[in-house]
């Protein structure tokens, strides 16, 4: 017994360094991100307070194309607007008593955050924002800016929340061609963060270069026909089924600084029908089994 | 607490936030980051016992993971490079000189081996990082560029942060 105790004693260094190891391996090995400890990302109280503080000194950086990319949108958004007020109006006029136009129940609500942290040039891309579950945030949320599509909610604290950018592959976005119906899903292929590629998309879809790449509104998260990026030109990685596109990216990744997290009021019950989707479909299952 | 104790604390208390905060910022040619904050690691003394040095390394490997959301790919990094610490140093000084080296900087092993070793562990924190990091789409040319960029990159910053801390305390005294 003795003898043993020594020998560990002699040896405690290769112990502390194999323990050390395995719990780093543990952590480093949970590919989920959703399983990340709050504690051990961004979006803990502590490190999300600093990068907090140090936000306060270089969201002053970037300013003037800031104030630039907001103003377009502006414009965008006006003539949105006008164009639609104009619709209703003829529709309105044309269809003078036989129909209602009443404003409809909005499904999307948003979130105004600025973004405290961001990485651009890792395999796998985390951006901070500064808006946690105090503010009505929870994981799996979509989060935009001005120009279009930056990530997904996926830990959240009462202050901040950490959100798997667009630049990294554990997160696919449904997306199609504007004015196509076909889609595709979008995915980063670890290399340029201005580009990602637009994979699985039917060989028949027709496209040009130029185009602008939509999203899909089929996952619940992002409204339908946001904006994600322009078609660069086809992918020399193709396989025999599916295009892949090159697609250049509408937000600037590195210059990340005002965003919007996008929150769905219906999430909750397209959640429970799916969960009860799945119910049934088990059931279902059973049945055939026996 | 000796003062070299507490000089090392400032120094940990200063170089972590300049690190999160500052260095992770400066990204050069979208390749090569500074990771500077294995001096940490690399100027504790040569005496320093072997299972505290892992203890920190992990330690500080979790803080900067936190950071920079890798969640345990630095944790790791900064265990091994705590673990070959020793047999590098000894590769550059003899056993019998471990007790004079006090903080392994430059002031006490001399400009030329300071170089040395810490252009050895910046190599060897660097290749190790971007190995791990790049497990799922492994790009050798990428990754061999961003492994030279950065052990450069992270070497100039240490020796700059060295010098300057160095200068600090000679004045003073």
């Amino acid at each position: 017994m003795h003898e043993l105790l020594q020998f560990f004693i002699r040896n405690s260094k290769w112990f502390v360094f194999a323990i050390y190891v395995v719990l780093s391996c543990m952590l480093l090995f949970t590919f989920n991100p959703y399983q990340h400890h709050v504690w051990l990302t961004s979006a803990g109280q502590v490190v999300g307070a600093v990068y907090g503080v140090s936000n306060n000194v270089t969201s002053y950086f970037n300013l003037r194309e800031n104030n630039e990319d907001l103003n377009r949108r502006n414009v965008t958004l006006q003539n949105e607007v006008l164009a639609l007020r104009e619709q209703l109006q003829t529709l309105r006029e044309k269809y003078t008593d036989s129909t209602d136009v009443m404003p409809m129940a909005h499904h999307f609500d948003f979130i105004v955050g600025h973004v405290v942290n961001n990485s651009v040039m890792r395999p796998y891309n985390y951006v901070t924002v500064n808006k946690g579950s105090d503010d009505g945030v929870a994981p799996e949320m979509g989060v935009i800016d001005q120009n279009g599509v930056v990530g997904i909610v996926n830990v959240v604290s009462p202050h901040y929340c950490r959100v798997i950018s667009l630049l990294n592959p554990h997160f696919r976005l449904s997306c199609k061609i504007k004015g196509d119906e076909s889609f595709g899903s979008m995915v980063w292929d670890g290399k340029d963060p201005r580009f990602a590629v637009l994979e699985e998309l039917p060989r028949h879809t027709v496209y040009h270069k130029g185009d602008t790449i939509v999203t899909s509104g089929y996952s619940a998260v992002f409204p339908p026909g946001l904006p994600v990026g322009v078609v660069e030109g086809n992918n020399a990685s193709e396989n025999d089924n599916f295009f892949s596109l090159k697609v250049r990216l509408l937000s600037d990744f590195t210059t990340l600084n005002n965003v919007q997290i996008v929150r769905n009021n219906n999430m909750e019950e397209l959640r429970r029908l799916d969960a009860e989707n799945e119910k049934t479909e088990g059931n279902d299952n059973d049945l055939g089994g026996k | 607490m000796s003062k070299a104790t507490i000089r090392y604390l400032i120094l940990y208390c200063l170089l972590l936030p300049i690190q999160v905060i500052v260095l992770n910022r400066l990204v050069l040619f979208n390749c090569a980051i500074p990771l500077a904050f294995i001096y940490l690691l690399t100027v504790l003394p040569a005496s320093f016992g072997t299972n505290r040095s892992l203890s920190l390394g992990f330690v500080t490997g979790v803080i900067v993971d936190a950071f920079m959301d890798t969640y345990g790919l630095n944790a790791l990094c900064c265990t091994i490079l705590a673990f070959v610490r020793k047999p590098v140093l000894h590769m550059y000084i003899l056993r019998d000189e471990e007790q004079t080296v006090q903080p392994c900087d430059m002031h006490s092993l001399g400009m030329a081996v300071f170089l040395k070793y810490n252009l050895t562990m910046s190599l060897i924190y660097c290749a190790m990082l971007f190995t791990v990091e790049a497990f799922s789409f492994f790009d050798v040319k990428r990754l061999l560029l961003r492994t030279v960029a950065s052990t450069i990159y992270t070497f100039v910053i240490i020796a700059a942060i060295s010098g300057l801390y160095n200068s600090r305390r000679e004045k003073r005294l």
